[in-house]
């Protein structure tokens, strides 16, 4: 599914952001991305839908190779790639519901199926009743749902999450939680950059540690570590 | 039922415009009023080249023959004229002509103005020669004075030079404005399509992250561009075309001397250039300016 291969990435400033990275991610996955702030796992979540390329080495999802691949292709992977992004991204001139139709929109679905699924999942996600509001005029917790429903309406084959939890109360997180568990059952490979400890040590998962912009461990059912 | 793609086109573009109405309404107007400006400009370079030909059709060579000449020779004088290069009409004014005008002119009878006169017609034959181009005015003049039938030449000598100059001004001028206007339009057009796609940049970057190809982004803006221009264009239009016609029918009334251009053709063609031009700036100047956005 993801194959990274001695990744390097350097910003023009000069931050060597991630060092010689080898990563493997098979299908069907739950991986937690840990480590602390800085130390790159940003940076490797936007490999994956190439927000990023790298510096240097190979960067393969679903066999296709991201470094070699052309401008126009790009719409086309991520639309099997769903985003949960930290600073959520949503369309300011949307409604809530549109912001997630919008999803279904670039892969054209017709309208009344659009209408359908996007209710089913705000429903899901806990936004029934707030279809028509603006981003605006929701609190963090609410546009991080928003945003969650937006990356996983097309049943991606791949799920990137970038701190989906953050900005929620620990029940709420629990549902968002749930729901990533649920997509995972369902087939999808799921990459969650974390600072939640509760969570990583309940859930038993593959951990990779990223430290200074290398993998500094990584291990089946693994716990958050960094403990105090 | 399948993705209607021109109809996600207009619902987006409806929704753009109704959430963002004051940039909406600014980008109408800038459009508005660059191609305001733009249209009058034209209309004053149409006027300032009716006055000037209307002043330089009023330039002609009178030519008068000596008195000896018969009316055969006049003739063949007409015929010799005419077929010099540069005169684009030649026509006769006999003696008996001459009269009969100045007659009419003192508003007594042609009879009595021989006697009164004292039996003869003190009237020459005369020529009026125009030329085809009012350049050639004088040296047309000084060709037909050596003719040796001809006795004197009169073709305002002396200020032709000054109202040609004057008319080439005219002109100079009329072609200045409408050329600096359009540049101003131009550009304020597209600075403002440009700021108006600037302040969507964040919306296109999501679009791409969320996995919109380039021509899903790419056609409501198009789209909305192209109606925010043709809405703006059509009030220009509008305004131009009304705040001429208006102005012309008061120059008319009270101006009278002042030849204005009420040209039907020369009305539609403009206010038609204008809609055209707010609609293609609005819509190459959003593709433009987005396809920088696009491939960032």
């Amino acid at each position: 599914m993801i194959q990274l291969r001695n990744v390097s990435k350097i910003y023009p400033n000069g931050a060597r952001a991630l060092v010689d990275v080898n990563l493997k991610i098979d299908k069907g996955e739950f991986v937690f991305l840990v480590g602390p702030s800085g130390a790159g796992k940003s940076t490797l979540i936007k490999l994956f839908y190439r927000d990023e390329t790298p510096t240097r080495g190979q960067v393969q999802i679903n066999g296709k190779n991201l470094v070699r691949m052309k401008e126009r292709e790009v719409p086309y992977l991520r639309r099997s790639i769903g985003v949960i992004f930290q600073d959520f991204k949503l369309l300011p001139n949307k409604t809530v519901q549109e912001n997630v139709a919008f999803a279904l929109e670039v892969i054209g679905v017709s309208r009344k199926e659009v209408r359908t699924r996007t209710s089913n999942m705000l429903e899901l996600v806990g936004l029934a009743g707030k279809e028509n509001a603006f981003p605006t005029e929701l609190s963090g917790g609410e546009q991080q749902r928003v945003c969650v429903a937006r990356a996983i309406i097309n049943n991606p084959a791949l799920l990137v999450a970038d701190e989906p939890t953050g900005n929620l109360d620990p029940e709420t997180a629990w549902g968002i939680m749930d729901l990533l568990f649920n997509i995972n059952k369902r087939g999808t490979t799921v990459v969650m950059a974390t600072h939640a400890r509760a969570i990583v040590n309940k859930m038993q998962k593959r951990v990779i540690a990223i430290e200074n912009g290398r993998v500094a461990r990584d291990e089946e059912m693994g716990g958050y570590g960094y403990d105090v | 039922m399948t993705f209607n793609f021109p109809r996600y086109i207009l619902r987006e573009t409806g929704h753009s415009m109704k959430r963002n109405p004051w940039l909406s309404i600014a980008s109408v107007l800038t459009v508005m009023v660059s191609l305001i400006i733009l249209g009058f400009s034209i209309f004053f370079l149409a006027n300032a080249t009716n006055v000037a030909q209307s002043f330089e059709s009023q330039l002609e060579i009178a030519a008068f023959v000596k008195d000896d000449a018969t009316a055969d020779q006049v003739q063949t004088l007409q015929s010799r004229i005419q077929g010099m290069t540069g005169v684009s009409s030649v026509t006769i004014v006999t003696k008996e002509q001459a009269l009969a005008n100045f007659g009419k002119t003192m508003g007594g009878s042609q009879s009595n103005l021989v006697t009164d006169l004292g039996g003869t017609n003190p009237f020459p034959d005369k020529l009026t020669i125009k030329a085809t181009n009012p350049q050639d005015v004088e040296n047309l003049a000084s060709a037909i004075q050596a003719l040796p039938e001809i006795d004197i030449v009169r073709y305002g000598q002396g200020y032709v030079d000054k109202l040609l100059q004057f008319t080439k001004w005219l002109r100079w001028i009329g072609f200045g404005v409408v050329g600096a206007f359009t540049v101003a339009s131009v550009v304020l057009i597209s600075i403002n399509v440009k700021m108006n796609v600037f302040s969507k940049r964040r919306e296109i970057q999501i679009m791409k992250l969320v996995g919109a190809s380039n021509g899903f982004i790419r056609w409501p803006f198009l789209i909305e561009g192209l109606t925010l221009g043709l809405l703006g264009g059509g009030l220009a239009a509008l305004t131009v075309g009304m705040g001429y016609n208006w102005i012309t029918m008061y120059v008319q009334s009270t101006l009278t001397f002042l030849p204005v251009v009420r040209n039907i053709v020369l009305f539609r063609q403009v206010l038609g250039g204008l809609l055209l031009a707010g609609m293609a700036m609005g819509a190459v100047g959003s593709g433009v300016s987005l396809q920088k956005f696009l491939h960032s």
